[in-house]
């Protein structure tokens, strides 16, 4: 492999881990663009998300990289289990906010955000317990497809990823900006309070806000899984953490930013591999985070609200 | 679910059977009982294969209560994990807590484990300090008997940490002369887990295979809790070498088994007792796991006629075939029961300053031949075997018994 080659695939490598980051990192920052509140439990909300995902491969018989499916039988199988998969994941993220969160809706300070980290622990421990400490072999029914270009390979799970990264951000995108509902999250967003007298439904709106964050964290999940063939109860931190990175880097709260943020995320951490050496791509993601920071302090995107009261 | 349920029940039997019977014993016939204290990572990535350990440490255990006891004493078990969930795998701080504990209960005059060597990094000074002697029959770092590290492992001076597999610095020479002389490699890439078991064995592998003129074209150090090794394993690939040899356990094993099958699949892949392991077989599978070369730091006994009546005996106890490391565990259980009886037979006393002193002269006939330790603590034997994963439909598929296949042993440096 030529040195041009080898940045070639690290930057398909790195669209690929962007992509998946871009979903996660679009539940924090609907959800914050709401509430102003950081969901720590989307961590293992993702997490969990996987193994439904798993859960949801395995009714069509599909176990580890035995059963390769094609043509209509693996359209329908994956077809299902996003749609199984987001709606569960989405269901969870509403749950969390009903149960957890909404209680403490009036209350100021961080005890909204302790609790989502409170949320994250028994999330993490339910499937710790429930379902073991072991790595799972994840069921994938895609057969393996590359294109070779050169050295420069691009497999078809790569190819799916893009995919379903890009339609559901554009499906996100049409949401907000044109409908009623969207456009109503977007008053929520910008003043909750005047959103409120003006007739909207703002509890409403804050469930729809979990539930699409959520749901996007379910497909995160799957593409995850289905990508790496493995997960275990430890995948939503780093992951989750990266995530979460890309929102504030690219402006949390802005929906342009999470996308920006998680490419740039995937891409400075194997181009910044590559180039420097993968022990320090936390440090060079940070040290690009806090470069950023310094001179945008709302991130890439981020708007800088008025105080909200 | 399992494994950690299942130590809380059998941890909670065995307090209960504990006082039961040494309560018991004690109204009844004046029988003593001492206590051997276990340390393995029951919660996480190496869950299933510290059972498989506990289970033939626990046969030698069991065989010897219900024959009676030693010399009139029941052995107890305290049984301790040392994985965490934040850990994901074994985690030192929660070891070192687990020693304290041991050396806190008067009760225990020795102790089995840890599996991890970084576990053992932690526990091995806070044994010295109790004069509480354990035998390892997993963990294969070098440093913790080395005499140069002494003032940091065994403070107290005398050796604690015994093993009945052995070390690291032979692990990793004798595999990379393998890599040299009977695979003919010429070029190769190390890859660790940044755990203190991985770094060592790499290190170790490493400088051999540069003394032995292989072409080391680079190094590199991988999260365990990262899932992505993409962008490490397209590094490589950039640098086509023959050869991948990673040094670390499962939880990034798991994911470099699988993700090297993805990217570098015509590179011979090679590994330590890291690797020897169910859950590498579970969680990456075949076709991913099929032919790498993995080495265990003990002799193979699994094809041992003399072992096959433990084996059956293991097998029908629980359910499921042993491993190598559940022979070594036996046989360290063996050597502490040895020392116990040897101690009473003479009629001094049975405490932990005793047995360790009886465990360091042991000449004990175990499955794996007679063993006996240096003044470390290390076992004199130090055959390292060679095994490769060989898919075989005939048995599960995280059957370790019959995936690994046995090739032979690994040449030592001369």
């Amino acid at each position: 492999m030529t040195e041009y080659e080898v940045l070639l695939q690290q930057t398909i490598n790195g669209l690929s881990l962007g992509a998946m980051y871009a979903l996660l990192a679009l539940g924090f920052t609907l959800v914050y663009g709401i509430l102003e509140l950081i969901n720590f439990a989307h961590f293992n909300v993702f997490m969990v998300a996987s193994f439904i995902g798993m859960w949801a491969l395995q009714l069509f018989g599909v176990s580890g990289q035995t059963r390769i499916l094609t043509g209509a039988a693996l359209a329908g199988v994956l077809a299902f289990a996003f749609v199984v998969t987001m709606a569960a994941a989405g269901v969870i993220g509403v749950a969390i906010e009903r149960l957890s969160l909404r209680p403490l809706r009036g209350v100021r300070g961080t005890a909204a955000m302790i609790t989502t980290i409170g949320v994250n622990y028994i999330l993490f421990n339910a499937i710790l317990l429930t379902v073991g400490a072991g790595s799972e072999n994840y069921p994938n029914p895609l057969p393996v497809v590359r294109w070779q270009f050169g050295h420069v390979i691009v497999e078809l799970k790569e190819v799916l990823i893009w995919v379903v990264a890009v339609v559901l951000m554009v499906a996100l995108h049409l949401f907000v900006n044109h409908t009623r509902l969207g456009k109503a999250m977007r008053a929520t967003a910008q003043d909750g309070e005047a959103a409120r007298m003006m007739g909207v439904d703002v509890d409403r709106i804050i469930v729809i806000a979990f539930f699409l964050g959520s749901a996007l964290a379910g497909a995160a999940a799957l593409i995850f899984g289905l990508y790496y063939n493995y997960t275990s109860f430890i995948v939503g931190y780093t992951v989750g953490l990266r995530a979460f990175t890309a929102a504030v880097l690219g402006g949390i709260g802005s929906i342009t930013g999470a996308m920006v943020g998680g490419l740039l995320i995937g891409l400075i951490e194997t181009l910044g591999g590559q180039l420097i050496a993968v022990r320090w791509t936390d440090v060079i993601i940070f040290s690009i985070l806090v470069l950023v920071l310094v001179v945008v302090p709302s991130g890439l995107f981020g708007r800088s609200n008025p105080q909200k009261s | 679910m399992w494994s950690r349920r299942s130590v809380i029940i059998s941890l909670s039997a065995t307090a209960l059977a504990g006082t039961l019977t040494s309560h018991g014993a004690r109204v009844l016939a004046g029988e003593k009982s001492v206590k051997i204290g276990i340390n393995l990572p029951f919660t996480g990535a190496d869950a299933h294969d510290a059972e498989l350990i506990k289970d033939g440490a626990m046969l030698a255990i069991d065989e010897a209560n219900s024959a009676g006891g030693i010399a009139g004493y029941k052995i107890d078990v305290l049984l301790l994990d040392d994985g965490t969930a934040t850990a994901g795998q074994y985690d030192p701080a929660q070891a070192a807590t687990n020693a304290r504990k041991m050396v806190g209960d008067d009760a225990v005059v020795a102790a089995i484990g840890p599996q991890m060597s970084g576990s053992g990094k932690a526990m091995s000074p806070i044994l010295s300090q109790g004069g509480l002697a354990t035998i390892t029959p997993s963990s294969t770092n070098p440093d913790i008997t080395n005499p140069r590290f002494a003032a940091q492992y065994r403070p107290a001076g005398k050796a604690i940490y015994f093993r009945t597999v052995t070390t690291d610095a032979f692990q990793g020479p004798n595999m990379a002369n393998y890599f040299a002389d009977t695979l003919k490699v010429r070029s190769v890439y190390v890859l660790d887990d940044s755990g203190a078991y991985g770094v060592g064995l790499a290190d170790a592998f490493q400088a051999q295979a540069k003394r032995r003129g292989l072409d080391v074209l680079g190094r590199d150090q991988l999260n365990p809790k990262e899932t992505d090794y993409t962008t490490t394993l397209t590094k490589i690939k950039a640098l086509n070498p023959q050869a991948l040899y990673f040094g670390g356990v499962a939880q990034a094993g798991v994911k470099v088994v699988k993700e090297s099958f993805d990217i570098i699949p015509n590179v011979l892949k090679g590994g330590g007792d890291g690797v020897y392991a169910a859950e590498i077989l579970r969680g990456a599978g075949f076709p991913a796991a099929q032919g790498w070369y993995v080495t265990i730091a003990a002799p193979n006994v699994l094809e041992n006629p003399d072992a096959a009546p433990m084996m059956e005996r293991f097998a029908k106890k629980y359910g499921q075939q042993p491993d190598n490391y559940s022979i070594t565990a036996y046989d360290a259980a063996l050597v502490i029961l040895d020392a116990i009886r040897r101690l009473a037979a003479a009629g001094g006393p049975v405490t932990r300053d005793a047995v360790r002193d009886a465990i360091q002269q042991s000449h004990v006939k175990t499955l794996q031949g007679e063993i006996s330790f240096d003044a470390n603590g290390d076992i004199a034997n130090r055959v390292i075997s060679v095994f490769q994963i060989t898919r075989n439909d005939k048995y599960p598929l995280d059957d370790v018994l019959h995936q690994y296949k046995y090739i032979g042993v690994a040449p030592a440096s001369s």
